[in-house]
């Protein structure tokens, strides 16, 4: 138990945290754009999964992890393009096609993965992004190793939060995004092009999420193994009902979750009598009780999860 | 006077419907233009593609002499279109100021600048007198603030043509006389405005030139100067119209529904029942007067059985109601035209013959064991003699019941209500917001039925239809009963006076 009163125990564990809440908050953010613009996407994981395996995949041969993440952001808007093609232009059922989104494109990542390496039974090591540290601030101690010395993607990660906000309150582009997502056709008679803005909302959401998949393998780890993604897309649909569809509120809820998710490692550790398998379920159960609690009140944008039809009468 | 608009030989087609066929309509600078129609005569879908929400089938638009092609609102609010819809365009989650900012405006600046914006619309505001409330939230102002928000958003576009779909559908009295005034100073301002309305002594007040539709197809236009209610009417209704004064009744002396000192959330005033004591007897309609919110809402649902009053008995048919449902209701043969025909009355979502046999699935005619296996083909067969019969106009009886317009919507209701032969209906508001041939079908049914014995509660806010139907009257205020007054020749001003809480 001494372990714990450590000052060093809480640092490793906050930092833990910060690492652990990065791809749940690209992700969440990515579901806001989402939201915000009236697209419910419940195939997060799925479009992680294919950023996850891409961004491996490039980062692996092109030796960048800059280009890893690149192409885990392009490889996320390919797939989150078939979702909004369905839904956007089609008026598909949204629900439907994130899962179809879900069941697929892991399966096809997997299958890319068997196909590129087709010994399967050495773990392929791939690239990883090296912290960098910031001058001076990196210095300071306790918060400097905390908040200073991340991955690049971390700091562009929680950079978004205020970048987001700013856009969606301060500029008109941002109030007419929002309108999209609350009444589409009042939009669209103030000639907002109500179409273009969904698959700006889908191409963000696509980016985002791609990069959150990248992240885990290039940031995270730096290997790909099948189920890496292990649900985190439904922690971050469950973290933007939790933050109350704002930036800031997203952001908590995720660091709340990846508190769960470092805390959860380190009582493993901690307690090898435990089974492991019941720790794990901490971010789960969280999850869980979060949604039962904040989920009762539905107060998201007004028109989301419904198509929009110009000529609806 | 110049001529801003011109729409030449526009046509649009739903399925097989034409909503619009060859209509022809010009527009001057400056005047009140009013489309008189009924509902479903094709104003709103005709307005709908000036503004680029919907493209017409056929036929060509001119403004200002010139020919253009409108393929989005986004088109229309640049050429200077704007239309204030029947349904308000507010996006409720945002103030005033966000939502008249909302969209293409002529401020291209990234941020918004609320101090230049505001100071810019208020100057707009005072200048036609459109007084509002900027940081307020859309729920926060009432229905004709909501109306002046959705003028000055279009005049803050730049607005030379206005649209006005059914601008005094939702106001009170006093509302309409703001919203005259507002029409004049854009009048003085050198707008147009297009006018839609179906209610004749507003065309008369406010119009320049009438332009009549009917079943899609414009009729004729005329200067208000040189026409009369009358002919308006006739032209609208495409018959003459016949002053019919339905003959007034005694009920039998058997009643089919009796209250005795029924209470419901007594000491709410206005959405209480205190000690209401009433009957209906067979063969006459009981008109329930009353400002709207005075308990007809809950006097309706304990009759229907939808609630359970907390004191007094209920009696149906000469027996005691024991159990509150609106099942046990339906199979005592009450019939039911609820307020709210979309919420309450109809699934929109399933079709026309879907919404006929909604109350009589497990009826032996429709199904096989008790509502198990539905009998499609006899539903389907029952449904078009019930559409000839009532004359529901839509494309099939397989269509979506919510694609009809307002009449159509509440014909399914009243074929589906009526065909039973019910002993009681309850009818709440059943011509609200219906033109005056689909009020006349509505009436002339209710009478129809009466006269074949059913018993009929007619609650309404609509003083007129309650002393053109009513064999007796009976004055509600604040959950409580006033008076009981006759049919045949009522005392209007007592009636007047006691609908106001003057006993």
């Amino acid at each position: 138990m001494e372990a714990i009163m450590n000052v060093n125990f809480f640092v490793q564990l906050f930092l833990s945290t910060i690492r652990m809440a990065t791809p749940i908050l690209l992700v969440a953010m990515a579901e806001l754009y989402s939201e915000r613009a009236g697209l419910v996407n419940i195939g997060l994981d799925g479009i992680m999964s294919m950023g996850a395996l891409i961004g491996f995949l490039f980062g692996y041969m092109t030796g960048n992890p800059v280009l890893g993440i690149l192409a885990g952001a392009l490889a996320g808007i390919a797939v989150n393009m078939i979702y909004a093609f369905c839904t956007i232009t089609l008026c598909a059922e949204q629900i439907v096609y994130g899962m179809a989104i879900n069941i697929f494109a892991p399966a096809l990542a997997s299958f890319i993965y068997r196909a590129y390496f087709s010994d399967t039974s050495t773990v392929v090591q791939g690239i990883s992004m090296k912290p960098v540290a910031i001058p001076l601030l990196s210095q300071i101690p306790i918060i400097g190793p905390l908040f200073f010395n991340h991955p690049v993607l971390v700091y562009l990660a929680y950079l978004l939060v205020p970048v987001t906000a700013v856009f969606l309150n301060k500029t008109k582009a941002g109030l007419n995004f929002k309108a999209v997502g609350e009444y589409p056709k009042a939009a669209e008679t103030l000639g907002v092009n109500v179409i273009r803005q969904k698959y700006l909302a889908s191409t963000i959401c696509g980016a985002l999420a791609g990069i959150g998949g990248a992240y885990l393998t290039i940031c995270y780890t730096s290997t790909y193994s099948e189920g890496i993604v292990a649900g985190r897309g439904f922690i971050a649909l469950s973290a933007v009902i939790f933050g109350r569809w704002m930036p800031g509120g997203v952001m908590l809820a995720c660091l709340l979750f990846g508190f769960c998710d470092a805390i959860q490692i380190r009582l493993q550790l901690l307690s090898p009598g435990t089974p492991y398998q019941l720790l794990q379920m901490i971010p789960y159960l969280c999850t869980l009780v979060v949604l039962v609690i904040f989920g009762i009140k539905k107060s998201g944008p007004k028109a989301n999860g419904k198509p929009y039809f110009r000529e609806e009468r | 006077m110049e001529e801003i608009l011109r729409m030449s030989n526009i046509s649009k087609q739903f399925g097989e419907v034409f909503a619009n066929k060859n209509v022809n309509l010009d527009i001057r600078k400056g005047e009140v233009h009013t489309l008189l129609g009924e509902n479903g005569a094709g104003k709103s879908t005709l307005m709908n593609i000036l503004i680029g929400l919907y493209q017409p089938s056929g036929g060509e638009i001119y403004l200002r002499g010139k020919k253009v092609s409108i393929d989005s609102p986004r088109t229309a609010v640049k050429l200077g279109i704007g239309m204030v819809h029947q349904h308000f365009m507010l996006v409720e989650a945002m103030t005033v100021f966000d939502n008249i900012i909302l969209g293409v405006t002529h401020d291209k600046s990234f941020f918004i600048n609320r101090d230049k914006l505001k100071k810019e619309i208020l100057e707009l505001s005072e200048k036609y007198g459109l007084d509002i409330e900027l940081d307020k939230e859309i729920t926060e102002i009432s229905v004709g603030a909501q109306q002046r928000v959705e003028i000055l958003k279009a005049l803050y576009r730049g607005a030379e043509l206005l649209v006005l779909d059914e601008p005094t559908a939702a106001l009170t009295d006093i509302e309409v006389q703001g919203l005259f005034q507002i029409i004049h100073k854009l009048k003085e301002e050198n707008k147009s405005v297009i006018f839609i309305s179906h209610k004749m002594r507003e065309v008369l007040e406010v119009s320049d030139r009438v332009t009549i539709l009917r079943a899609g197809e414009a009729v004729c236009t005329l200067n208000r100067d040189e026409t009369t209610g009358t002919e308006l009417a006739n032209l609208m209704i495409g018959r003459e119209m016949t002053p019919s004064i339905y003959e007034k009744k005694d009920g039998a002396e058997e009643s089919v529904l009796e209250l005795k000192d029924v209470d419901y959330h007594k000491n709410n005033k206005h959405n209480g029942l205190n000690h209401v004591s009433l009957c209906v007897k067979k063969g006459e309609i009981v008109g329930i007067a009353g400002v709207d919110g005075n308990g007809q809402s809950q006097l309706a649902q304990v009759a229907t059985g939808v609630l359970a009053p907390e004191d007094g008995s209920v009696i149906l048919k000469s027996k005691k109601v024991t159990k509150f449902s609106p099942k046990a209701f339906i199979d005592a043969k009450v019939a039911n035209i609820p307020e709210d025909r979309n919420k309450m009355g109809l699934v929109g979502n399933m079709s026309v013959e879907e919404n006929l046999v909604l109350k009589a699935t497990e009826d032996d005619r429709f199904s096989k064991g008790k509502g198990f296996f539905l009998k499609k083909k006899a539903i389907h067969e029952y449904a078009l003699k019930l559409q000839k019969k009532n004359d529901i106009r839509c494309s099939s009886v397989m269509q979506e019941a919510r694609n009809l317009s307002g009449g159509n919507q509440q014909k399914i209701i009243l074929a589906r209500e009526l065909d039973e032969n019910p002993d009681l209906m309850v009818a709440v508001h059943p011509t609200r917001g219906l033109d005056i041939g689909a009020t006349g079908y509505v009436h002339d049914c209710m009478i129809e039925a009466r006269d074949a014995g059913c018993g009929i509660l007619l609650i309404s806010a609509d003083f007129d239809e309650i002393l053109k139907l009513s064999d007796r009257i009976i004055v509600m205020f604040e959950g409580q009963v006033m008076g009981e007054y006759s049919g045949k020749n009522p005392p209007i001003e007592e009636i007047s006076l006691a609908m106001a809480g003057k006993e």
